[in-house]
């Protein structure tokens, strides 16, 4: 960590303060907007003065609302900053923990788990965790060597990686010929409805400290993208960076895995965005990633959950009919 | 003086009182799954959990403390005018939780288990159900009679229940032959019911032979292997009667040597009698028994 670049504190408090102030307002609205209607008045009487607010609608915005958008932003910050991670990692803009087929290989993990019959945390988390390592290393030894550096090659493995695990996903659904089926399905569009306030609050204790990890080695993956000569002149531990954010990044993405199942394009959506705003500085991306990608999650969430007039759709949905023609685009852009 | 104490003992005495009389208005029971859940004498909001809940509460009567149902809650049409807490896969806990009900009735097999410990995290009661056959049907309707205080009511639908299913009984024993009966819940892929489901109880029931007894509840079938099984009576049921099911029975047609086609006992049926827990699936096996050895049924 290096803040001795002129300014950089100043960038980074005013980043924080917009951003904070932008997740702070799609909270509030997440907070507000659900399937029940709520006059503002009662919703800002629950939030502020809980004791006087109706114990029914405390009851809605505290224990299902609440947990809901926590875990929407966690979901958000984590992908986003996957995304980032393998992107300065990969020096490749495209890639993505859904695109490279780790969400997708963290998902096999889980619904092994849930067909086991494990608890959501930790039996179905670690499987996960293992399902998204292996199809890491399968796209390290796939794309290794100098290859690596080629956007093409390396989206090609992740194309075949995510066919592959969807081909093992509908393997093991057409397997189960149970009740169990319809609840997997709906889980792996990405489903955030069964937020508990427990698991929520344990999730947050898991991930901060990996979001942490990730600002403190910032200035690393800043060198890390100007070459590995340059890095190594620096004085950066080129493995030991590489191998710990990966590490960290996966086990990250398979722990929201198992909790919501897949959501795709949110960690190519927001560092790209964030990174036209804010310039290429991953001291500022880092924390600018998980403001945002939390915000920007909580929003599609709220979608999700009020678009349709009876139950609610799957919040993967939303984010892929955004996130897709966005990396079409970006697509094109970089090949020019 | 005398006087005084008398009063104030009575006051205590009072005071005491009240708060116990609110306290037995609740009772612990154990439900269907084994746990214990603490509910109120006299349930005033019920939110059913499940389409066969609520036909339950409404052949019980007690429709007038239900506050809330799932989404294809269709049957009696009266149902369809209460509030909607989403799919009973998919629970809606916000719709629920505001309708405030003083109890939830769940079943098993579909109620997600995180909902119902969800509801309970927030002081919900959650009464689960699991009626796997007839006689876990019959309990269910005794026990929800229970809950909801129509124990009579409960009593003389079992009872009506018990002596139709007998009805059947001593009729289809006159029988000398079992038909092969493919019972297809799914179009595509092919879906029938295996044992352990009550599906396959109707079918024994009703004097026929279910081609797809074994170890799965709901085995999947290829068009050979039906056609393997010789079947000769088919069965399709639909939850509405779409072109879907009536070209499946068309497509079957066109293999004549299946006996159910010779012999045209390819049946499109109402799927809501067959595949919810209630007091109406002795009318699916009424309906059954009929088609499986109409014979037996003549000169009625």
């Amino acid at each position: 960590m290096n803040l001795k670049t002129p300014f950089l504190i100043k960038r980074l408090l005013a980043v924080s303060f917009l951003l904070l102030l932008l997740i702070f307002v799609a909270m509030f609205l997440g907070l507000s907007l659900g399937s029940t209607k709520t006059g503002l008045n009662e919703v800002l009487k629950s939030l502020l003065r809980r004791e006087d607010a109706d114990p029914v609608l405390n009851t809605i915005i505290w224990n299902i609302r609440f947990p809901r958008v926590l875990l929407a932003a966690l979901v958000g910050a984590t992908l986003s900053l996957g995304g980032l991670v393998f992107q300065a990692l990969l020096r490749n803009p495209l890639a993505e923990p859904y695109i490279l087929g780790i969400s997708g290989g963290a998902a096999i993990g889980a619904i092994i788990g849930i067909l086991m019959g494990l608890s959501r945390f930790p039996g179905v988390s670690f499987i996960s965790f293992m399902g998204s390592i292996a199809t890491l290393l399968l796209i390290l030894v796939m794309s290794s060597g100098q290859s690596i550096l080629k956007k093409d090659s390396l989206l090609l493995s992740g194309v075949m990686i995510n066919a592959f695990c969807s081909a093992i996903i509908m393997f093991l659904i057409s397997m189960t010929q149970d009740y169990r089926l319809h609840n997997i399905i709906f889980w792996l569009m990405g489903d955030l409805s069964m937020a508990a306030i427990r698991q929520t609050v344990i999730l947050t204790a898991i991930l901060f400290p990996c979001y942490i990890l990730i600002f403190w080695l910032s200035h690393s993956m800043n060198l890390l993208l100007m070459g590995k000569e340059m890095a190594q002149t620096m004085g950066v531990n080129i493995k030991a960076v590489t191998v710990t954010l990966l590490l960290t990044t996966s086990f990250m993405v398979s722990a929201t895995v198992s909790h919501c199942g897949l959501i795709g394009f949110v960690g190519l959506v927001m560092p790209h965005l964030l990174r036209l705003l804010f310039g290429p500085d991953h001291r500022v991306l880092v924390p600018a990633c998980v403001m945002g990608g939390g915000a920007y999650m909580v929003l599609c969430d709220l979608l999700a959950r009020t678009l349709p007039e009876q139950g609610e759709m799957p919040a993967g949905v939303i984010t892929a009919i955004i996130g897709a023609p966005i990396f079409i685009f970006l697509l094109k852009r970089s090949r020019q | 003086m005398k006087y005084r104490y008398l009063i104030i003992i009575s006051l205590i005495i009072l005071g005491i009182s009240i708060p116990v009389k609110g306290q037995s208005a609740s009772r612990n029971v154990i439900d269907q799954l084994g746990r214990q859940v603490t509910l109120p004498y006299d349930p005033q909001r019920v939110v059913a959990l499940a389409p066969s809940i609520t036909e339950i509460i409404f052949a019980l009567e007690q429709e007038h403390r239900l506050k809330g149902v799932t989404r294809f809650s269709d049957f009696p049409t009266e149902a369809t005018k209460l509030p909607k807490v989403g799919s009973y896969v998919h629970l809606d806990l916000e719709r629920i939780v505001a309708l405030k009900p003083d109890l939830c009735i769940a079943i098993k097999d579909g109620n997600p288990r995180e909902v119902a410990n969800l509801l309970e995290s927030y002081n919900i009661p959650v009464y689960a159900v699991d009626p796997i056959n007839w006689s876990g049907i019959i309990e269910t309707v005794l026990e929800i009679g229970w809950l909801l205080n129509s124990e009579e009511k409960a009593k003389i639908l079992t009872q009506n229940m018990r002596s139709r299913i007998q009805r059947v009984k001593s009729l289809v024993k006159k029988a000398d032959y079992r038909p092969r009966v493919f019972f297809q819940i799914g179009i595509s892929p092919i879906v029938s019911v295996g044992t352990g489901t009550f599906i396959h109880e109707l079918i024994v029931l009703a004097g026929g032979r279910n081609l797809a007894v074994g170890a799965f509840q709901y085995p999947r079938f290829s068009r050979e292997q039906v056609l393997e099984l010789s079947p000769e009576v088919i069965i399709i049921t639909s939850m509405v009667k779409t072109d879907a099911f009536e070209r499946m029975k068309s497509e079957w047609n066109l293999w004549t040597n299946i006996p159910a086609v010779k012999n045209q006992r390819i049946h499109c049926l109402d799927s809501a009698i067959f595949n919810r827990p209630t007091p109406r699936l002795v009318n699916g096996l009424e309906q059954l028994a009929r088609i499986i050895h109409p014979e037996l049924f003549e000169g009625e």
